[in-house]
């Protein structure tokens, strides 16, 4: 398979949310990719997309921005980017919750920070960048014929 | 698929059915229903999720929520989580602070 490449333009609005899901889902069974990496990409993908839209955007006052999802398909592997132009922010900077962070009892739990964290875990790699004034946090799964 | 809930309360424990997706933009339904619910000071917690199809983090606060308005005292239940929504609960550590339960009462 040649790659493929298709960009979409979406609202930063949490309206966009479930049809990103949908379209991932679907792409995901179009290239025979297991339910669980196609649900950990879906996962991963609505978090990061929620803190750009939430943070990179609102929390800016930006009320018009729009994000881009660029997906690449290819032999071996799916690559979806998501392209802002909100506050930069590379959530590979952002600590993670430690072993002891994550056994505190929920109610003495502060709310927050978990979104980064389940993003970089759901995928099989996470990456960011930050070029031409622009974030791009990039999600690859594999696909991987023996993780059923 | 959008996110519905609905709650009862039977001797005093309060059992939420949750249906569909709960992202950012759904949780605050969530967040009203466990409001609701917190008004009648429930002794536990049920959430019936067997049909719940998505849980981003913004689900996992609001469980948080949930813990913190009734107390730690309240436990809470999940019936039938699907096993995606369980890595979730086990890469977060929330599988230790809820019960993962076939059915209800256990």
């Amino acid at each position: 398979m040649a790659t493929q490449t298709q960009t979409i333009t979406y609202e930063a609005s949490l309206d966009v949310l479930e049809p990103i899901r949908k379209l991932l889902t679907q792409i995901g069974q179009e290239v025979e990719l297991s339910k669980k990496k196609t649900y950990g990409l879906c996962l991963a993908v609505d978090e990061i997309a929620t803190n750009v839209i939430r943070h990179g955007y609102e929390e800016a006052g930006i009320t018009d921005g729009v994000f881009d999802l660029i997906i690449k398909k290819n032999d071996n592997q799916l690559v979806v980017t998501i392209v802002d132009a909100g506050t930069p922010f590379n959530p590979l900077e952002h600590n993670l919750p430690t072993e002891q962070d994550l056994s505190i009892p929920l109610e003495e739990r502060p709310i927050g920070g978990l979104g980064v964290m389940i993003a970089r875990q759901s995928v099989d790699e996470f990456k960011y960048e930050f070029s031409n004034n622009k974030n791009r946090n990039i999600f690859i799964v594999r696909y991987d014929q023996t993780d059923y | 698929m959008s996110f519905t809930v609905s709650s009862e309360i039977i001797n005093n424990v309060a059992i939420l059915t949750l249906v569909g997706s709960l992202d950012s933009s759904s949780a605050s339904v969530f967040q009203a229903e466990i409001q609701k619910v917190a008004g009648e000071s429930p002794v536990e917690m049920v959430l019936k999720v067997s049909e719940l199809t998505f849980m981003a983090s913004a689900g996992l606060r609001m469980i948080i929520f949930a813990k913190q308005k009734l107390g730690p005292s309240v436990q809470i239940y999940l019936v039938k989580p699907q096993d995606q929504i369980i890595d979730t609960l086990q890469m977060t550590g929330f599988i230790h602070s809820v019960h993962i339960v076939d059915k209800y009462p256990v």
